[in-house]
């Protein structure tokens, strides 16, 4: 849940999933050798790790270059981007996933968020090094033809129309919004339709000189390959990119939310309550209390929100807590579906469970179940090649790569008096951003 | 319900016998235990986590109108308690094992599964025992579970795709029961009393119907040895046969539906083979070759030369039969008429002109990898061993499966597509 689910929530507020991959499993036990990292000369970081549980290889790049780095006039203008990347290059004219990437059995998507935008590649293993020529032919020499970019605008506006019918999507694009006010953070990352309609060429041709640069790349790669010789294919591409010798700008910084409190009216049968609260960022020392804290609170069955408000009460049909951890800010964020005569009520309940928290802090039993299971998250996260490169990925671009890999530590040496504190630092039970759906039909 | 709670875990030891039948293959090992209860095993010592899934030959496939959901809502109460333990108990249970524990009834079967690290494959093993075998069904936790299965029916009839999806499968399976939800009618789910779960539960819970995979770091003859304990007490009863289906009777209508929504659902299905006839291999290329991934007909024409959506696919999951193949888009009003007869033209073209070689490989290679890429994580191997198992193909279904998919050729999809691609059920979820 922990670090899984922070990674999750931040994925809800973001978008684009598109496309396979061939392996057979080989039952060796294996000693996790952990990664390795390295930089090139010009900037482009590398890091690599043996993961041998398939013969599937997990390739991705990591943009440095995502929502917060758009101005107000630009808005999708990195998701947009993420979108023409998969459209060909110079030497790499459009249906080269057909043929390079799914005509072996592999898969390539991509996803852009708040902080960064990745691509993502699963090939046999003996295919890695192509893989590795394509994210980096892909990363600076994409045509982004004229006709191809007009007509993907039909596609990302259709984006748009699938997320706004998604009830709990649009939730939380409202409470981000709600809770970073005026802030680049609360901005959606697909963009809005206006500004998608008129968006040209040359704007994203700028947004892609800009930031698409070596010193914002990092090169991931999980599998059963050979790390010498990822590194020799690394140096041999991505290390042949000229420096741009630009850097990204920090994070504007958050100011103090206030406390905001948004209705709609929306169609369907039931409402949709959201409550969020400004939280710390990820490279905070409160982090781990407070990811600690929302897994007590709502992260799995037997967690206080789901006993009382769910269970006990009756309430609500669904309810949950996240944490989302962004470079520059956090949030955190109670959501649940309900019947609409159940709001006033819910919402008392769901405040009165924050107010325990904040008076008596949490309990010794219910603190081991969460680390415990963020212990198994980390088992089950590494099952897989692409979910180890996507945690490594993630903390190389927006943390850092020891910091990640001493999260588990880290999340054990807290004490039930930093939950505590973190509680009453974080959870206030008056001021916070709230968004109700209420169904058309309550009306 | 009764005599199944009367079986302690000591007499289920006592009544233990040897097992008979036994084959092994690439870490995979099956055997059945003396009352019939097939269980395999997978040893796989890479990541320190184990995944258990028992599934029951049972499910909406043998449901009827009036039954619909009873074995969805039967597996959902049964989590709420045991003769030992609460829902809560079970559920914080489960959680100091670092894993967790759930049930559901599908469409061909009921599950109840679970995950834990490694070092607590055998607490794991006893948790979906006990939950499986010795449910209490309290009364007031199957009104609660009563209440929210209403509430997921409604929230998917709220949702655009589901209710497209599942009117559509209405439509095209008429009074056969692939037609209705696992989650059953509202006034089915009403209607059921705990007395119909308890009674549910006893018919379906027999050692001839039960399935038990297991995939993890584990030691096969320590796994065996549990497993004799824990199920190998379970009676023998007089075997069955299963209710036959009434026949499938697509209506090849076009029907449209009025919805507050932002976008527009296409849907175009037809019948498909079940998983152990000869076409079968042939559709999924043919589905692929539609919808699979980026390269996929649909996707290339609608998507990227036409900008009609953003999501296109085709669907045709595994099924004993008949199965479905589904085309699907999701579009603005205004772009109806036009993503309609695109997709229809896609589809109704390949009878007549035929497949490239070309992409029936690369369609080959997408459906070859599906399989490889999600057969990766514990919970999914063992997922696989106890599907195909329960339904009949038997376990080692998908490597057989997976040559027969090389073997396709265009000739192939297009006899298949001329076989199956006829007078098609249509779902159309206007914007209103």
């Amino acid at each position: 849940m922990l670090r899984l689910t922070r990674i999750a929530f931040a994925l809800l507020v973001l978008l684009v999933f598109s496309a396979c991959t061939v392996g057979r499993s080989i039952p060796v036990a294996r000693a996790p050798a952990g990664p390795t990292r390295h930089v090139l000369p010009n900037g482009v970081r590398v890091v690599v790790e043996r993961h041998e549980a398939s013969d599937v290889v997990a390739l991705q790049l990591w943009v440095q270059a995502g929502g917060r780095d758009e101005t107000a006039s630009e808005l999708g203008l990195a998701h947009y981007l993420e979108h023409m990347l998969f459209k060909g290059t110079a030497t790499r004219p459009g249906g080269f996933i057909d043929r390079e990437v799914e005509g072996v059995g592999g898969r390539m998507n991509a996803g852009t968020s708040l902080d960064y935008t990745y691509y993502h590649l699963l090939l046999p293993a003996r295919r890695a090094l192509v893989g590795i020529d394509i994210l980096s032919d892909i990363s600076v020499n994409a045509s982004l033809d004229d006709g191809q970019l007009e007509r993907e605008k039909r596609v990302v506006l259709e984006e748009m129309r699938l997320g706004e019918d998604a009830p709990m999507r649009f939730l939380f694009r409202q409470l981000y919004e709600a809770v970073f006010d005026g802030h680049p953070y609360g901005r959606p990352v697909i963009g809005r339709a206006d500004l998608i309609r008129v968006l040209t060429r040359d704007q994203l041709m700028r947004f892609y000189r800009q930031h698409y640069v070596p010193e914002s790349f990092t090169l991931v790669v999980a599998g059963a390959v050979s790390p010498p010789e990822v590194l020799e294919a690394a140096a041999r591409t991505f290390g042949r990119l000229p420096r741009s010798g630009v850097g990204r700008l920090p994070v504007s910084p958050v100011t103090g939310a206030r406390p905001k409190n948004v209705e709609l009216v929306r169609p369907g049968t039931y409402a949709y309550l959201g409550l969020a609260w400004p939280a710390p960022r990820l490279d905070h020392a409160d982090t781990p209390a407070v990811d600690l804290l929302v897994a007590i609170l709502g992260q799995s069955r037997s967690s206080r929100l789901t006993r009382s408000v769910r269970e006990r009460l009756g309430l609500v049909n669904t309810i949950s807590a996240g944490y989302s951890a962004l470079e520059g800010a956090g949030v955190i964020t109670l959501t649940a579906q309900l019947d609409p005569a159940n709001l006033a009520r819910a919402e008392a309940e769901i405040l009165k469970e924050l107010r325990r928290l904040r008076e008596q802090g949490v309990g010794r039993a219910e603190l081991e179940r969460a680390l415990t299971t963020e212990e198994a998250r980390r088992e089950f996260r590494a099952e897989t090649a692409e979910g180890r490169a996507f945690v490594l990925g993630h903390a190389e671009t927006i943390w850092r790569l020891e910091e990640e890999l001493a999260y588990t530590d880290r999340l054990r040496s807290v004490t039930r008096e930093q939950i505590h504190a973190a509680a009453r630092r974080y959870l206030d039970s008056e001021r916070f951003a709230r968004v109700v759906f209420v169904p058309s039909s309550a009306r | 319900m009764s005599g199944r709670r009367a079986l302690s875990f000591g007499l289920a030891l006592a009544l233990a016998l040897p097992t008979v039948a036994e084959a092994q293959s690439a870490g995979v090992s099956r055997y059945v235990l003396a009352n019939g209860v097939r269980v395999l095993v997978r040893e796989s010592g890479d990541a320190g986590v184990v995944a258990v899934s028992l599934q029951v030959r049972a499910g909406s496939r043998f449901e009827t109108a009036e039954t619909a959901g009873i074995t969805n809502f039967l597996h959902r109460a049964m989590l709420r308690g045991t003769g030992r333990r609460s829902g809560e108990q079970l559920v914080e249970a489960a959680e100091r094992l670092g894993g967790s524990l759930d049930a559901s009834g599908e469409v061909e079967y009921a599950e109840v599964r679970g995950s834990a690290l490694a070092r607590h494959w055998e607490a794991l093993l006893g948790l979906v025992a006990e939950v499986a075998l010795t449910p209490t069904l309290p009364a007031d936790e199957v009104e609660k579970e009563r209440r929210l299965i209403l509430s997921q029916i409604q929230t998917r009839e709220d949702n655009p795709f589901p209710l497209a999806f599942d009117t559509l499968l209405r439509e095209l399976y008429g009074p056969h029961p692939y037609g209705l939800r696992t989650l059953g009618r509202r006034e089915s789910v009403a209607a059921l009393g705990r007395e119909d779960l308890l009674a549910h539960h006893r018919s379906i819970y027999r050692p001839d119907r039960l399935v038990l995979a297991i995939s993890g770091r584990i030691e096969r003859d320590r796994v065996r040895r549990t497993v004799e304990q824990l199920f190998g007490g379970l009676r023998i009863v007089a075997e069955r046969p299963v209710d036959a289906a009434p026949a499938p009777a697509p209506t090849g209508v076009r029907r449209v539906l009025e919805r507050p929504a932002q976008q527009a659902q296409i849907l175009v299905g037809y019948l498909a083979p079940g998983l152990s006839e000869p076409d079968y291999p042939a559709v999924k290329v043919l589905a692929a070759l539609l919808g699979g991934g980026m390269s996929g007909r649909l996707f290339v024409e609608l998507r990227d030369n036409r900008g009609l959506a953003y999501q296109v696919t085709a669907l045709s999951p595994p099924r004993a039969g008949p199965g479905f193949l589904v085309a699907y888009m999701g579009t603005a009003r205004e772009n109806i008429p036009a993503a309609e007869a695109g997709m229809l033209r896609e589809l109704e073209r390949i009878p007549p002109e035929g497949v490239g070689e070309e992409e029936v490989a690369r369609a080959k290679a997408h459906v070859l990898g599906s399989l490889a890429m999600d057969r990766r994580t514990n919970a999914r191997h063992a997922w696989y061993l106890a599907f195909y198992e329960v339904v009949g193909a038997g376990w080692e279904f998908p490597e057989r499966y997976a040559r027969a998919v090389e073997a396709v050729t265009a000739v192939d999809v297009r006899a298949v597509a001329q076989r199956y691609l006829r007078r098609p059920t249509t779902v159309v979820l206007e914007p209103r």
